[in-house]
């Protein structure tokens, strides 16, 4: 089954919970993210749409994103050449999203859906009941980029450690100088005697991410 | 034991009292044991290792003493003795000490009952079989203590395991010898060694079927006894996590492998005498009977290694399995097989 | 109840019915004497029965996803390696694939030959080390040697051509970065001729073992529905009877010019989908390996190895896509969000021992501790992937 006509089945189910088509590469629908857990259902037990498997559920910081194509998007935050890590000023912006990649044994075809949240209340409906692997790649959302899955059976941290603050992942993500009393790459040599004396290190970050 | 009575008798003429020639000799030979059982630990690790190497087409040591590592116990021994030795802070100490001992002294002791040469065993009882059966056991009393008093959950495991491993192929170990004590009409060490001489064909273990299942049954429920080779679940869970030594270091680390291959030359020493004809030759007269005995043995060891690096291991519950479902059943059959077998050839009485 | 008495003697005492016992939690911790990684299982069990397992990892997190946004398409070639150590090729391929699949570069002839010998050699010598590791968690330490005697040729072979034993960083985006070697063809032959013979060694050591079947036949069934739904991919999925490679049923690089077959877990030993169907889809396939090679090496053509209108700076156009490739553990995908710059906007790496471990969750519960040794060394995990 084509994609677009995959599209046109689920507008048809769904509305105008089904924006727009995504062309190109990856094809498949933009929708909006409070009915992913039932166009997801949709999506796996309708007869000829039969998509057991979800391949790939993929979390992403939408913040800074430049669509002309010149590739002028926020990049991430590292480190000098001097070893201090860069800061900025700049506050997170924009929207998190999140990308599944869908694929059918039975009859072959890929369809991908796209959903974007707001970035104060990234809150998307798990999909761990309709396959259950999204379980811990939901968890791996929530802990590199903060996206919160409502009914999700146990989300917490699965990669970092329980006790992490911040989300890697976000375009405004600033490393921590030091955590659990071990000094982070880059601070360490900014306070050593090489350093400079007046730098300025970055806050450990106060998100509210994080812990089980 | 008399050789050394008498070794003492000759040396001290009447200077001392037949009690004090018995404990002159039982110290020698006691001492003599004891060095014999170190003797295993070290001439068996290298050949553990080398055995293991060759069948995994690798060399195993070669570079400590000039000729394929033969001076690497030594060098193992110096770098265990040299260790730190380290007791959980929440270990049951007493406990913790004196396990190793308790495997090493009811392996020590099993040592005096056997036959290596006419007059050479350390302690002729009329019991002799039954008197090593009885205190080789002894030994899952040690591991229990070892698993419990190291305060580790996996230690516990591997000592529960081993502790039923033992227990449980104890009796296949003892039943599989009754034929043999059936035709010798003794538990004697030395009579059923004497009554296997005249060549070949004489000793047990071609007496009759019975007898060939019988000593195969011994072999494998000897190497389970050890728990070596397949039956190695309880002390190398350590594939993955640990057994039952697991907390142990140093000097009391080195009196488990001590204790585990001067077992598996004990029960290579039982099966000889008790199957293979003791210190008898092949053919031919009675010739360096001590040095025979020790062949026989040590061929048995290593076909023992051999079984250990070629098989994968068993479960726990396969292994139990095995014990009481399979080898008691068939160690019965050959008790009562071989009983008919003697009837019918009429040489009971 | 406290008088409760049975006219049985050896229930003559009363039931303590107040007694209280619970379930033992014990940890198989990060560090595993041989094979798996840094993982920790995380072990409810009663006495010998385990009733939760929970796989806890991130022991080996490196974000390597945050750091492809911070630098080139190229350059990040040489992080894949780092993923899957143990078929780090396979892990170039499926990058180097999917970047290529957004460019819409074709690669020249002699460049995807070599790629293919590579990936198959690298699916040999990863099977190779899931084979040996398994029998050495059964308790079988000799076929470890002899496996690691083969791999030793094909890490000889990955050496003269990249430079590295482990870590290889041989691809590139448009082809490789260096040609094969003089000597290339006869090298691999070798290995290839004795490999089909040393298969059989194996069996007859390992595979048709009484002991090894009967530690591994109807052990930790995972069926095809539990791998539909947890993710499987790869030998686990295969093992369990469904014969779907991404080589053939979602073909990438030029797999769909070659013959050979997908093996797949009939139950031979016990049931579909144990631990010795999972065992023996991998010893099948390193057959089917040998064969890929093969031809491989029959049609290679002389010709350059990059692809030649590929600038250095590679910038993929705007959008997205998810690319997969069959690895040695089973799926590896790319879903590289590109913004027509020269950095990714967003790199996810979708690794197959990811999912394939998560399946441990369900399959664990009412194994015996020896049967979650067996089930996690059948699951053939790199905790390089698991984590990134």
């Amino acid at each position: 089954m084509e994609a677009t006509a995959i599209h046109e089945l689920l507008k048809r189910r769904f509305g105008d919970d089904v924006l727009d088509f995504v062309d190109g590469h990856g094809q498949g629908a933009r929708v909006a993210a409070a009915r992913v857990a039932e166009i997801a259902q949709v999506l796996r037990d309708e007869d000829e749409l039969d998509f057991e498997s979800l391949m790939c559920l993929t979390g992403l910081d939408w913040d800074g994103y430049d669509e002309s194509g010149k590739g002028k998007s926020v990049g991430i935050l590292g480190y000098d050449e001097l070893g201090k890590p860069e800061t900025s000023d700049r506050v997170g912006e924009g929207e998190l999203g999140v990308a599944y990649a869908l694929y059918s044994h039975r009859h072959g075809h890929k369809f991908c859906l796209y959903a974007r949240v707001p970035r104060q209340a990234p809150e998307v409906p798990s999909v761990s009941r309709v396959w259950p692997t999204a379980a811990w790649h939901e968890r791996e959302a929530f802990d590199l980029v903060g996206v919160r899955f409502t009914g999700h059976p146990d989300l917490r941290r699965i990669l970092l450690d329980d006790d992490w603050a911040g989300h890697p992942l976000r375009k405004d993500y600033q490393m921590p100088g030091v955590w659990q009393e071990v000094p982070l790459a880059g601070r360490s040599y900014a306070e050593s005697k090489w350093g400079e004396d007046d730098v300025v290190l970055p806050d450990p970050g106060g998100d509210s991410g994080g812990g089980a | 034991m008399e050789l050394m009575t008498d070794l003492f008798g000759k040396i001290f003429g009447d200077g001392l009292s037949p009690t004090g020639l018995l404990i002159a000799g039982g110290l020698t030979m006691a001492l003599i044991m004891s060095l014999v059982m170190a003797l295993c630990a070290i001439v068996f690790t290298w050949t553990e290792r080398k055995v293991a190497g060759f069948i995994q087409s690798r060399y195993g040591p070669m570079r400590v003493g000039r000729f394929h590592g033969v001076l690497q116990p030594v060098a193992d021994m110096v770098k265990i003795l040299g260790k730190e030795d380290i007791i959980p802070a929440e270990a049951d100490k007493p406990l913790f000490m004196l396990a190793p001992l308790i495997i090493f002294i009811g392996s020590l002791l099993a040592w005096a009952a056997i036959p290596f040469a006419p007059g050479f065993i350390a302690a002729d009882l009329d019991l002799g079989l039954f008197y090593i059966f009885a205190v080789s056991s002894g030994a899952v009393a040690g591991i229990l203590m070892a698993g419990w008093a190291s305060n580790n959950k996996w230690a516990l495991y591997g000592a529960a395991r081993g502790a039923a491993q033992m227990v449980s192929y104890e009796i296949p170990l003892a039943l599989s010898c009754i034929p043999v004590v059936m035709l010798t009409g003794s538990l004697n060490m030395n009579d059923i060694v004497i009554n296997q001489q005249g060549g070949i064909w004489n000793w047990y273990v071609f007496h009759d079927p019975f007898l060939f299942l019988a000593f195969m049954l011994y072999f494998v429920a000897s190497i389970a006894e050890v728990n070596r080779g397949p039956f190695d679940m309880p002390e190398t869970e350590s594939e993955l996590v640990a057994g039952y030594h697991v907390e142990y270091t140093g000097m009391r680390f080195a009196f488990f492998f001590l204790a585990e291959y001067a077992n598996l030359f004990l029960v290579s020493c039982i099966a000889t005498a008790v199957f293979l004809g003791g210190w008898h030759p092949v053919a031919g007269p009675v010739v360096l009977p001590g040095l025979v005995f020790v062949i026989k043995a040590v061929l048995l060891v290593l076909l023992q290694m051999w079984v250990r690096w070629t098989l994968p291991r068993l479960r726990v519950d396969q292994l139990m399995h095995t014990c009481w479902k399979v080898m008691v059943p068939l160690t019965l059959l050959c008790v009562l097989g071989a009983g008919i077998w003697m009837m019918a050839t009429g040489e009971l009485g | 109840m406290s008088e409760q008495v049975s006219t049985h003697g050896w229930q003559a005492q009363d039931e303590p019915h107040d007694l209280h016992s619970e379930l033992l939690e014990i940890n198989m911790g990060p560090q595993h004497p041989a094979t798996h990684g840094v993982l920790r299982l995380l072990v409810h069990t009663d006495g010998e029965i385990v009733h939760e397992v929970t796989p806890v990892i991130g022991y080996l997190h490196r974000c390597a996803e945050k750091i492809a946004e911070g630098c080139d398409y190229r350059q990040w070639m040489v992080y894949t390696d780092r993923f899957d150590y143990l078929a780090p090729m396979n892990m170039n391929f499926g990058y180097a694939v999917a970047v290529e699949n957004m460019l819409g570069v074709a690669v020249p002839e002699r460049a995807e030959h070599i790629r293919v010998i590579c990936a198959e050699l690298q699916r040999i010598a990863s099977h190779l080390i899931a084979l040996g590791t398994f029998g050495l968690d059964m308790g079988a330490w000799t076929p470890l040697l002899y496996c690691f005697r083969e791999r030793e040729e094909i890490l000889n072979i990955f050496e003269r051509l990249s430079g590295g034993r482990m870590l290889y960083n041989y691809f590139d985006i448009g082809g490789l970065r260096f040609d094969a070697y003089d000597g290339f063809a006869e090298d691999v032959l070798d290995i290839i001729n004795i490999m089909e013979q040393k298969i059989g060694e194996y069996n007859t050591l390992l595979s048709y073992n009484k002991i090894f079947v009967e530690r591994t036949a109807d052990v930790g069934i995972i069926d095809a529905d539990d791998c539909y739904a947890y993710g499987c991919t790869g030998p686990v999925l295969r093992g369990a009877g469904v014969p779907f490679d991404c080589r053939k049923d979602d073909p990438y690089s030029i797999y769909d010019r070659f013959e050979f077959e997908i093996p797949y877990g009939e139950g031979e030993k016990g049931t579909i989908g144990d631990c010795w169907d999972r065992y023996m889809v991998r010893v099948r396939e390193m057959y089917e390996s040998c064969r890929i090679v093969r031809q491989a090496l029959d049609a290679m053509p002389d010709g350059p190895i990059m692809a030649e209108d590929l600038k250095k700076l590679v910038k993929p156009p705007v959008g997205s896509l998810y690319t997969r490739t069959e690895s040695s553990k089973g799926e590896i995908g790319f879903h590289i969000f590109s913004d027509g710059g020269a950095r990714p906007f967003r790199n996810k790496v979708r690794s197959p021992s990811f999912s394939n471990l998560h399946v441990l969750e369900k399959v664990g519960p009412g194994l015996m501790i020896s049967d979650l040794v067996a089930t996690v060394g059948s699951l053939d995990i790199v905790l390089g992937e698991i984590d990134r």
